[in-house]
């Protein structure tokens, strides 16, 4: 479209219109602070004094309505609208590429129920995690999600790109603790998803829309479960003398329990961040475990535990480190703590079954060192199921090998990118586990899915078919 | 030159982090990204990078904290956003760049001593004040906020020592603190001078009680910092404390339920939580809400109500929201400011009560 000053000057009245004067800014304070998430790409480019794509116009509506009334005007000028939640994100999936309308979704901060006898609470999207934590603890229970990004990101940002916590082993994913959402489609349509989320009437639309990181709609209300504070919760942690030990003694220990927290560390991240933030000083490769639930049942599951790793060789560091980790698990994320610029760095989380896992591990690691030399490759393998674990791996480039020029260090980052995902899915896995695709990964969608993308296409074209919502995200 | 070389190594730490947002009064009232440490460090790291100007939008962000410090509580590293924060609104007043609507505080600061630009007492308070002329080595020091903008409370305090045969003096020209000008342009001169005109107003006296925990946090923390010397500072509430302790002021508990909302000053600066609720589980039934003491959250009032009232009625709203959600109809309060906002912004039903009109409703 051609927006020249008086068509804009016409477009803001009637988002003001929708959403309040206030609610509705083109001040340059606000674009520049939509302009940037916590993608390593949007950092470099701010940190080179470079600014970002900025949005035209930035909503913040209160609900759903008046999402809706946003979503319309959008629609009749063919405007693309890019939805922010906390802005944590690590794909560039909020970043307003194409400008636009930026929808910032925190004032759609109610929590409207918490409702101890089904055990949800429903809120805005716009809510902080953090806070529905509070207002699960204020009444004995608690939501049992909690990623490094608990205190930043909202209720709408983990569901839009697939988030998960440290506890998912037991609890779940993001995606298996939303029973109902109500979701503003691209034309402004309010709908909301089936009453229960386990059923026999279709496909499943939550999942249509968990995950679609803002490109067929706006979710804005959902409910949460909760679950009781468990009785007890104990830690062990062990030293495995290699990962492939730890492998075979996870993969028993999942057919008989299901312990909340599992994290197994490679050797280098054992060297590393372990060694920081929790003291362990050793060879190998580290492992916390946590288990949770009914006093009684806690005492067979420890036994279970110690048994079955026995019989695979790891050695009992007894609660402490565990306890350390539990404590620290948000240190690890704050400056000074986690890797930050001017060092180049990236999560290429990747999940695949068992048969596999260990595979994709060993040749993406193999595929960064030998393509990279100057980069490290550190990981950790940190939610499991019965099938399979995820792998949390991660590249690092130092400061002396990262170009200053943004552009050439924009390239070198996208070439670490394409090697480590092209293999993972070479190898079986899959584009990510729980950061989302984004602008980041939004080319390599089409090399995991081939065909099956159509699917993905059919459903954006029939809702979306002006292609305003989220533009060059998530491969769509 | 809009901050020193410390303050672009804190910008630079947080000007990607958000670890702090779900503890900022200000951001979760209004739900603006910009109402966040990191949206302000990013702006800043941009300016210093020659990427942004210091345009009026930027600067306008700069007043939109109330420095709480929530967020330098809370963070694990230890950075701490205030000092860009206050460093930046320095510079700016260096600079000549300070906005018109908080030049118009300045001044008024600067004229008459308080924020608000009166000039005449409150003619019950001026009475109160009078009682208490005589020389004593004890000086209840009440603060700009409750002389010019809530003198009931100011009444009340002065009655509240009264009930335990204190002897002490009110300084009927009391001078400013100098709580409002750090607060507006920090260590200016200006601030300073105002700093060192009080110390000398009030170090002839052995005990300086501090009404408002704004001054309380001036007087022990920033004339500190800026070399001002001034010895005998106590808060009222510990004060109070010690008097009910000591059995030099007898109370009798009423049965009110009630939750305390902490001034961050006391809080957080000062360290000072249990004095208050000292006083109040002597005088009512105390509850917690969510988020207090050391993790208190800010509930609206001070400056920024003069030129931001609805968000500091936001600000309010969110706090009464914590209050009603621990079941609870009254809030109990140690700060005059917020006192003046949780008031404004009460819901139906529900009642603030400041720390000395509950004591003097208790009192034998």
């Amino acid at each position: 479209m051609v927006c020249n000053e008086f068509l804009t000057d016409i477009i803001l009245t009637e988002l003001e219109d929708a959403v309040g004067r206030e609610n509705c800014s083109t001040r340059e304070i606000d674009k520049i602070t939509h302009g940037v998430d916590y993608f390593w790409l949007s950092r470099m480019w701010a940190d080179r004094g470079k600014r970002m794509p900025e949005a035209d116009f930035i909503v913040s509506p209160k609900n759903a309505e008046e999402t809706s009334k946003v979503l319309k005007i959008a629609n009749y000028y063919k405007i693309p609208v890019t939805t922010w939640g906390g802005g944590g994100g690590t794909q560039g999936g909020a970043i307003p590429v194409a400008g636009g309308i930026l929808l910032d979704t925190k004032r759609m901060n109610q929590i409207y129920d918490v409702n101890t006898e089904s055990l949800y609470i429903e809120c805005g999207c716009g809510a902080i995690y953090k806070h529905i934590e509070w207002a699960a603890n204020e009444v004995g229970y608690a939501t049992m999600h909690y990623p490094s990004s608990l205190t930043c990101s909202t209720v709408g940002g983990f569901l839009a790109h697939r988030g998960i916590g440290v506890v998912s082993t037991k609890y779940g994913k993001i995606d298996d603790m939303v029973l109902k959402m109500e979701v503003v489609l691209p034309n402004g349509d309010i709908i909301e998803t089936s009453p229960a989320p386990k059923h026999a009437a279709g496909p499943d639309l939550n999942q249509i829309f968990i995950g679609s990181e803002g490109t067929l709609g706006v979710i804005t209300k959902a409910q949460i479960r909760i679950f009781a504070q468990p009785e007890e919760r104990r830690f062990r942690a062990f030293l495995f003398q290699d990962m492939h030990g730890a492998f075979e003694a996870s993969r028993e220990l999942l057919q008989k329990f299901k312990p909340s927290v599992m994290r197994l560390y490679d050797e280098a991240e054992t060297a590393s961040l372990i060694k920081k933030i929790v003291g362990v000083e050793r060879k190998g490769a580290f492992m916390n475990i946590a288990y949770e639930g009914c006093k009684e049942m806690v005492e067979v599951e420890e036994k279970i535990l110690l048994d079955t790793f026995k019989k695979y060789g790891a050695e009992d560091l007894g609660s402490e480190y565990g306890e350390k980790w539990w404590k620290e698990k948000i240190t690890f994320f704050y400056p000074g703590h986690m890797m930050d610029l001017p060092q180049m760095f990236g999560t290429m989380d990747t999940i695949a079954p068992y048969d596999k896992i260990e595979k994709i591990y060993w040749a993406m690691k193999k595929a960064i060192e030998t393509n990279f030399p100057n980069v490290k490759f550190i990981a950790h393998f940190s939610h499991w199921y019965e099938w399979g674990a995820m792998v949390y791996d991660r590249f690092i480039v130092d400061k002396e090998f990262v170009p200053e020029d943004p552009h050439e260090a924009l390239r070198l980052h996208q070439q670490i990118w394409n090697t480590g995902v092209r293999t993972a899915i070479a190898n079986g896995g899959v584009v990510n586990d729980h950061h989302g695709v984004g602008i980041k990964l939004g080319r390599l969608m089409k090399e995991q899915y081939g065909p099956a993308m159509q699917v993905f296409e059919g459903i954006k074209k029939q809702l979306d078919p002006n292609g305003i919502m989220n533009p060059f995200k998530l491969g769509l | 030159m809009y901050m020193s070389e410390k303050s672009k190594q804190i910008v630079d730490a947080c000007r990607f982090c958000w670890m702090c947002r779900h503890i900022c009064p200000v951001g979760n009232a209004t739900g603006q990204e910009r109402n966040t440490s990191r949206a302000r460090a990013l702006a800043l790291s941009l300016v210093n990078r020659d990427g942004a100007k210091m345009t009026p939008d930027v600067i306008d962000n700069i007043y939109e904290c109330q420095m709480c410090g929530g967020c330098t509580k809370d963070c694990a590293t230890g950075w701490d956003p205030i000092v860009f924060t206050k460093d930046v609104r320095l510079n700016l007043a260096l600079n000549g760049e300070t906005p018109d609507y908080i030049n118009a505080i300045i001044d008024k600061v600067l004229e008459t001593g308080n924020a608000y630009g009166v000039t005449e007492l409150d003619k019950d308070l001026a009475a109160a004040i009078a009682a208490h002329a005589a020389v004593t080595d004890t000086v209840l020091f009440l603060g700009a906020e409750a002389r010019y903008n809530v003198p009931a409370a100011a009444v009340n305090a002065i009655k509240a020592l009264e009930k335990a045969n204190v002897k002490f003096t009110v300084l009927a020209d009391e001078p400013a603190s100098g709580a409002a000008l750090d607060w507006l342009i920090g260590a200016a001169d200006e601030t300073k001078k105002q700093m060192a005109d009080c110390a000398a107003a009030l170090n002839g006296f052995a005990t300086v009680i501090a009404f408002d925990p704004q001054d309380a946090k001036a007087f022990v923390r920033e004339y500190k910092e800026y070399g001002v010397e001034l010895n005998g500072v106590v808060t009222y509430t510990a004060f109070v404390a010690a008097l009910i302790k000591d059995g030099k002021l007898a109370v009798k508990n009423t049965g009110a339920k009630v939750v305390y909302q902490d001034p961050y000053q006391l809080a957080r600066d000062l360290e000072e939580t249990d004095d208050a609720r000292a006083i109040i589980s002597a005088c009512a039934e105390l509850n917690e809400m969510l988020l207090n003491k050391k993790d208190t959250m800010w509930a609206g009032g001070s400056i920024m109500a003069i030129y931001n009232p609805l968000v500091t009625d936001l600000v309010a709203k969110e706090r009464w929201t914590n209050a009603i959600n621990v079941g609870a109809d009254t809030i109990v309060t140690a700060s005059v400011s917020e006192y003046a906002s949780l008031k404004k912004n009460a819901p139906e039903g529900k009642k603030v009560i400041a720390i000395e009109e509950l004591i003097l409703a208790a009192a034998k």
